[in-house]
């Protein structure tokens, strides 16, 4: 635990060097550099200390993707020890000739095979996936975010942009889906007038 | 020489002869990319978007006026109803004298993300059973769904049962609580939310990870030893390859759809509970009044018969058939044994509640 929290407190530490100096060294640059707003380079400046608190924070999330990735391995090697000590129990049980072959195999893939549903649809793998995929998502939204950086140096959409787009289209699909259909209804009960 | 190791000849044989076909593998059968899973004809009737309406061409008179729509599910894609000729669940029906149409939900992209329960319900499933009752001058058509194209079907007849003579539910999934297979519990533990907003539709590789803790064992090593064991068997290659193509051929399904679908069926089990709206109008089972046939298989991991069935006992239909097969959820519609029990079944259903 004591552990753990000096690491915190240093993590907090170093974002909070990097956001002092990064906002420090823009306030005292801004004014002069404003001349280059037409480029990507005073922009890219204004966003910098983003991208420097993404990377400290996705530095955070990765600590806990890797602590649920290898609690997964651990669930997972922990059963495979399980399931192959009872096969080598049952084996030696077995004639290890060709007539035998098939029920060896047979013996090995169930008793694998049903340890391992159990692992897979018990209470603890599944609250431990869902972290896992959870700490994956965290880490997906930090890189979107850099990637939201350098693309708006470059005067390029973001993924919040094109969500936008995709939103309005829907919208519009729909409501166009419904005119026509409307339109169908009125001009079919028109006919049969 | 006490200590010597025994070892049966015959193993060391079949080690060397597995070794060998290993090796001869790739100048007997084609890879995987070589095979067409197209098989009956069909012409596309109708299309929206992505999606297609395919009608099968028949080799047979067509013998009931009523035709058949079949909802495919959202994961993998239509091929498997009609993966061989022997084996083809559309073939089957067909030749029965059903005229059979089939819904193929084409690949949606990026901006497909926020299509609904209510743009595939009232949007496309509707639109095309208005273009085959238009084409085939019906006021209602028979409408089959296969697993979560059988939650989609049961949704529609629910919101449209004025347009569905007969439902045919196979291996629908309707209760998401009582679901006993891994998906369910892996569903179970999902931040769909987060995973919707961030990564916007669900990857076919997420898909892929789902079904193969599965039956891990089965699925992921014993079925590929048997392929290299039974390599000189052209049929079971065939069949192992086709399969295997279709198993591994599965498009992204829509982030807002997956949302809806995750959070009504299996976390908060919405449809059972006649508790779900889609397109702000409430589905209740109770609505379908219509026939329904429900097929459910015993050995079904991906859907389990305990999910499929309280459809039985919710609709409010009084002529309601339940059938609980003695096979996967695969060899439910593509199997010797569906051709020989399931579908002979159905027709047989099917024909007693259909406009000649």
């Amino acid at each position: 635990m004591v552990a753990q929290s000096d690491y915190k407190k240093s993590v907090e530490y170093y974002k909070h060097l990097s956001l002092f100096w990064t906002d420090i060294v823009y306030l005292m640059a801004s004014k002069p550099s404003a001349l280059t707003s037409a480029g990507p380079m005073r922009k890219f400046a204004m966003q910098a200390k983003k991208l420097s608190t993404e990377m400290i924070e996705a530095n955070e999330d990765l600590t806990e993707f890797n602590t649920r990735l290898a609690e997964y391995y651990k669930q997972l090697s922990d059963t495979w020890i399980e399931a192959q000590k009872r096969v080598n129990k049952k084996i030696p049980e077995i004639p290890q000739d060709m007539e035998h072959l098939e029920a060896s195999k047979r013996v090995w893939i169930d008793m694998f095979e049903n340890d391992f549903t159990q692992l897979f649809d018990s209470e603890k793998f599944g609250e431990n996936f869902g972290k896992l995929i959870s700490s994956e998502l965290e880490l997906s939204k930090h890189w979107n975010k850099m990637l939201s950086v350098l693309l708006e140096t470059a005067n390029i959409p973001t993924r919040n942009d094109m969500d936008e787009i995709y939103k309005e289209l829907h919208s519009l699909r729909k409501r166009i889906s419904k005119l026509e259909k409307n339109g169908h209804q009125t001009k079919v009960k028109n006919n049969g007038k | 020489m006490e200590n010597e190791l025994k070892i049966d000849p015959k193993l060391v044989a079949e080690f060397f002869k597995f070794n060998k076909n290993m090796i001869e593998a790739p100048k007997m059968v084609p890879a995987p990319d070589e095979i067409n899973l197209e098989m009956t004809p069909y012409d596309v009737a109708y299309s929206e978007d992505k999606i297609r309406l395919l009608h099968f061409n028949s080799p047979t008179q067509k013998q009931y006026q009523t035709p058949l729509v079949i909802v495919y599910a959202l994961v993998n894609r239509y091929h498997i109803l009609d993966i061989q000729p022997h084996k083809s669940w559309v073939r089957n029906l067909l030749n029965q004298g059903y005229d059979v149409y089939m819904i193929d939900w084409g690949t949606p992209s990026n901006i497909d993300k926020y299509l609904g329960f209510d743009d595939y319900v009232n949007g496309y499933i509707d639109n095309c059973v208005d273009f085959v009752c238009n084409e085939a001058s019906v006021n209602k058509v028979s409408m089959q769904g296969y697993c979560t194209g059988g939650t989609l079907a049961t949704v529609y007849a629910a919101l449209h049962p004025n347009k569905i003579k007969n439902l045919i539910a196979t291996a629908p999934v309707i209760d998401g609580k009582r679901d006993t297979t891994v998906v369910g519990n892996l569903a179970k533990h999902m931040d769909v939310d987060n995973m919707v907003e961030t990564i916007g539709n669900m990857p076919p590789e997420f898909m892929y990870y789902v079904f193969s803790v599965l039956k891990p064992f089965e699925q992921g090593i014993e079925k590929y030893i048997n392929f290299f064991r039974n390599i000189d068997d052209k049929n079971y290659v065939d069949s192992f390859l086709r399969v295997e193509k279709w198993l591994n051929d599965t498009p992204p399904v829509p982030g807002e759809l997956f949302r809806q679908w995750i959070k009504g069926i299996y976390q908060d089990n919405l449809l059972i509970q006649n508790k779900m709206y889609v397109g702000g109008k409430l589905v209740s089972l109770k609505n379908i009044t219509m026939p329904i046939f429900t097929q459910v298989a015993v050995g079904d991991h991906l859907v389990s018969p305990e999910c499929s069935m309280p459809l039985h006992y919710a609709v409010g239909s009084e002529d309601k058939t339940l059938r609980i097969y003695p096979t996967g959820h695969v060899g439910m519609i593509a199997s010797s044994f569906s051709q020989k029990n399931v579908l002979p079944e159905l027709g047989e259903w099917l024909k007693e509640r259909s406009n000649k």
